[in-house]
Order: C-alpha cells, then structure tokens, then sequence
C-alpha cells in the first residue's frame, strides 16, 4: 500500500475528503503534537531563563526562576552580573582575542580548504575520489586522539601557550570539514560554464578565480560561519593549548572563571558569564538560522 | 602561476586538460599538507606512544609493549569510562532517534514547524561549556534555593531529586544531551522528508492509514540511507564528550569523579589534568581505544544499515 503511484490518469478529482482516521485526534498524534509544543515551550522558557538571571541575584535566580529581574535595577547598577563575569572573568580581553582570532581563522581556513574542494572535485584527476574520502575519515578522528602528540610536537618549536599555535591547529583540524562541505558544493556547480571559460582561452587557475569562486560564493560564506561558530565555541584544544589568562580566548577564560565563581557561589556572575558566550551566537542565529541550518546538515542529506 | 596569455589561437582541448590538471598539486597540497602534518601523523605517533611508558616532558618513552593496556583493563577508572562513553552512544543515540522520529511525524503536518526547528537547532550552535554551565545552574539540589529543574518539580509537588550526585550524573548527562543534540538530527530528518513526494503520504491517507502506519510504511523506508548517516555522526560525535561531563559532573577545575567519566574526560585526566603526574602512555593508550570504538561502531552501523537503494 506504500509505493502505488498514482495509477494512470487523473480523471476522478483529486483531493478527496480524507479518511476519518487521518485528521483528527489519532491518540498517536495527539501525544507527538503535546510532546512537540512541550519540548518547544521548555527550550524558549530555558533560554528566557537565562536572560533574565543574567540580571539578577542569586536569590532571586533560585526562589522566583521565572519573575523578571527586580534587585539589580532598584538598586541602580541593572548591569552588575555581566561587568562581574567582564571584569573576574578577563572577558575584555578575551573577547577581543577571540573575535580576531577566530575571524581570521575562518577565512584562512576557507582560502585553503577551498582550491584543494576545487581540485579534488573539478579537476578530473585520478584518485580524487579516495582522497576525498581520506579528508572525509579526517572528520571521524576525535581531537583526543590528536592532542598528546601536537601538545609535544608544538612544545618543539615553542608554540604551546601562543595564539599563533593555536591558530595552526585551529586550521589544520578544521580543514576536513570544510573541504568535505566545500566537495559538495563545487560538485553541484554546472559544467558549461567551465567550458565555456576554457573556450574562450581562459587559463585553468583563471577559470577557477573569476568564474567558478563566484559562483561557489554561498559555499563559501556557509563554510566561513560553519567554522566561526565552531572555533567560538572550542573548549578542548583552549584548555591544552593555552595557559596564561593574557592569552585566554572566550570559552577557555568561561572554563576558568566556572571554577572561580562557583566556588564564591557567584552564580549571577557564572550565568552573565554564559550569557556573554551564547548571546552573540544567538545573535548570529537569529540573523542566519536558515544558512546555518543548511549547511551544518547538508552533508548528512547528500 | 602560469597564467601566460596563449599566443594566437586557443590551445587544443587535450592541452587544457593537462593543464587544467598541473593546477592539481599547487591547489591540494597546502591543505593535505596541513592535514597530514596535524592530523595524520599525530594519530600514528598516539598509537606509537600507546606502546610505551612515559610521563612527559623531560622523561623519554619507553616501551612496554602492551603493558597500557592491560593497565587500562584493570583500572576502575578507565572501565567507568568506557562504560560510559557506550552508554552516552548507545542510550543517548537511542533517546535521540526516537524523539526525532516522533518530531518527523508531527511535524510534518503541522502549522509553525519551521520555527519549531528552529528553535530546537538552537542548543547545537552553543558551546557544549556553556551548555554544561548552565545546566549545572538549573539542576543544583539545595532545599528552599532550588535550581530550575527542582523548582519545576516541587512547584507539582514532587521530592526534589539530588541530579548532580555522582550516581545519577551519568543519566542526567544522557538527558541533557538528547536534549541539546534532537534539535539537530530532527532538521536532517526533517530535510529527508520533505524530499519525499506528498502524493504518498496522500495515498496513505486515503487507504486510512494511521501517522504509526505512514511513518513505519513510507517514512521510514524513504529516510533509511539519511538515519544511516545521522547515526554514524552521532556516533562521531558522541565519542569525544568531554566539557559536558568535566564542567556538569565536577568542580570544574580538575577531573569530576570517576563513577562520570568518559575516554574523552580519562585522556585529559592522565594528560593535562592538574592533579598528579602525567602518564602520556596511557592516555595515548586510552586514545586509541576512543578511535577504535568509532571505527568498529561506525562500521557496524554502516553494515546493520545497508540495503537497496530504494528509488522514488
């Protein structure tokens, strides 16, 4: 009964009343839609959550979770967690550190990760297939398995606790991502175009900066805000690779201001501090949820 | 590069090729390079290193043959690990996959689904230590200052639950993970079946078949290769849990108790954990025990889930 096809011609009008178990209250469907709108409501109320007890004392976090902020703004300094988490945490700085450090990252990531897509995918070379899938398996290797070995290797030549070194192996392991994501789009570009570039005497590396670059443009911009997003939120490799609060980046300055202020007990200050990190991803997400979307789950959909 | 203008007339189609493929190596090699150099290579000296004993800087490895990894068999430590590490895969992919299945056949007939989506995606796009942060905030157990989640439950009269005491960590981790991760496996799902053709799902309605019936009959068979890929990245990601547990489970500044731990969490733990002497080798050991579970559970995945292509 699955894959019949509608038979044949279309004489009788389509659309026909559908059958009385369809619509309705199935007891099936009426548990999924409470269970959908349940979970939804649970993650807006959580994220409400969290911008309101950005604002407020610990008090008033944990007896009225859900009442809007009260004792910060009588008392005049509404702003008072997050300058706590900004100040305690070195935030200022690590801000700063992050968003140069992850932007040029991303783009340097993109300039290298796409020409090889390029060549792995346009250039009809033999064995391209089985090195794609060699940047493919790269994907499936987590970063514990990587990290003793780069820990001693960057010690040689002094680029632990040093944002250059981080930089590089921020690059270097987000390359089979990329590269893999990038395959995908330049293997959906047409071939007349590339054709008709060669025709008209183009040379290859030509073709390959002023025709097809541009019309990959929205791979490459997926790609750019994939890895922002990604190396925004790099913990793991932070915490190895860096040791000296004047270097922290965001995520690693969080994972030490945690063990600080919970100590104290600041816990308005410990949610300011997770504000600051999530609120310009939400922010981000709100502008591009769609791209973001797409591209983090293309290579799943083919 | 050779960008020589071609003199007189264009060069034959074979001599494009040829030079089409000389830009192979100046366009690939930076990033194989690179590649090879911090990831490649890094994986074989952690299996090397797996074989020996070694404490760190200053200290030079040796070898011990298989020594790592009978230790890590007899060690408490590394069992709750690896326990662990399966059950967050296992449970956690499990919990995951049912409730994105029941989003799939919800949302697709309904009204607001792609704010709904979106909404859920949400938690993906944050960092897991922000994740494990917060958490950590609306699940404190304190009577008459209640995190969150037990205020929720004593506000319906419930006992509130101690959820950060190490014997319930590994469950609550399990859950917030379903919870921050479904989001992400519903929009590959959710992308899969809307590919398929309404006319089916019409057919089916007409035949009076029930949202079970539609998802058993058409849903599922026409997303099966999608579920495939979806399960081998969760495994991928699955494996290598670390802040989550570290940040939810413990202090934060050194290792949470064991009964929480995962391979990801060990291998820190003998390595850069702050508390006693490196031990490389056998965090190195543990390591590989990690990329072995990912390749023997993604290739079994990939088995389970071969069959014929279905066209459509």
């Amino acid at each position: 009964m699955t894959t019949t096809a509608p038979a044949g011609k279309r004489t009788p009008p389509r659309k026909p009343k559908p059958a009385p178990t369809a619509r309705g209250l199935s007891p099936l469907r009426a548990l999924g839609m409470a269970v959908v709108w349940l979970f939804t409501a649970l993650n807006v109320l959580v994220l409400y959550w969290l911008v309101a007890a950005a604002f407020k004392t610990p008090i008033e976090i944990f007896t009225k979770p859900f009442a809007l902020p009260r004792t910060w703004f009588e008392r005049g300094q509404p702003f008072r967690n997050l300058l706590y988490a900004w100040d305690n945490a070195g935030f200022g700085r690590a801000f700063l550190i992050t968003v140069v450090l992850v932007a040029v990252a991303s783009v340097v990531i993109v300039l290298l990760a796409a020409p090889a897509a390029y060549a792995l995918t346009r250039l009809g070379v033999r064995g391209s297939g089985g090195l794609t899938n060699l940047f493919a398996i790269g994907m499936g290797i987590p970063f514990q398995t990587v990290v003793i070995p780069l820990f001693i290797g960057m010690a040689e030549f002094d680029l632990t606790n040093d944002l250059f070194g981080l930089f590089l192996i921020y690059v270097a392991l987000s390359l089979p991502f990329t590269v893999f994501l990038l395959t995908g789009f330049f293997r959906s570009l047409p071939d007349e175009l590339e054709e008709a570039a060669a025709i008209d005497g183009a040379s290859p590396s030509r073709t390959f900066f002023t025709i097809m670059l541009p019309l990959a443009r929205g791979g490459l911009i997926t790609a750019l805000i994939l890895n922002a997003i990604g190396l925004w939120n790099e913990t793991l490799l932070s915490i190895v690779f860096l040791n000296e609060n004047a270097n922290f980046t965001l995520a690693r300055a969080l994972f030490a201001f945690n063990s600080a202020a919970s100590y104290q007990s600041e816990y308005g200050g410990l949610v300011a501090g997770v504000a600051i990190v999530v609120l310009p991803m939400l922010v981000l997400y709100l502008l591009l949820a769609r791209r973001i979307i797409t591209g983090l789950t293309l290579g799943a959909g083919k | 590069m050779s960008t020589a203008t071609a003199p007189g007339r264009p060069p034959a189609p074979g001599a494009h090729l040829a030079r089409k493929k000389r830009l192979f190596f100046p366009f690939f090699l930076p990033a194989v390079a690179l590649y090879v150099l911090f990831l490649l290579v890094p994986t074989v000296a952690t299996v090397v290193l797996g074989f020996t004993d070694w404490s760190g800087a200053g200290d030079t490895p040796e070898f011990t043959g298989l020594a790592n990894y009978s230790e890590l068999i007899a060690s408490d430590a590394f069992r709750y690990s690896f326990l662990n590490t399966l059950l967050y895969i296992v449970v956690g992919g499990v919990g995951t996959f049912l409730l994105a299945f029941l989003f799939t056949m919800v949302l697709r007939e309904m009204r607001g689904g792609k704010v709904v989506r979106a909404i859920l995606f949400f938690p993906n796009i944050v960092a897991p230590i922000a994740l494990g942060m917060f958490f950590g905030i609306i699940l404190v157990y304190r009577p008459n200052r209640q995190g969150l989640a037990n205020y929720l439950l004593e506000s319906v009269g419930i006992d509130a639950v101690k959820f950060l005491a190490p014997e319930n960590i590994t469950w609550v981790v399990t859950g917030c993970l379903i919870w921050a991760s479904s989001g992400f496996y519903i929009t590959i799902l959710m992308a899969a079946v809307d590919r398929i053709p309404p006319y089916l799902y019409e057919d089916s309605d007409i035949a009076g078949a029930t949202p079970w019936q539609k998802f058993r009959h058409v849903t599922l068979p026409l997303t099966w290769d999608v579920v495939g890929v979806a399960g081998v990245l969760w495994t991928i990601s699955a494996v290598k849990i670390f802040e989550l547990v570290f940040v939810l489970a413990g202090p934060g500044t050194y290792s949470p108790p064991i009964r929480s731990w995962t391979l990801g969490v060990f291998v820190f733990d003998r390595s850069f954990g702050d508390q006693g002497a490196p031990a490389y080798g056998t965090a190195c050991a543990a390591a590989v025990v990690m990329i072995l579970l990912v390749s023997v559970l993604v290739v079994a995945l990939r088995r389970l889930m071969r069959r014929d292509v279905i066209q459509y």
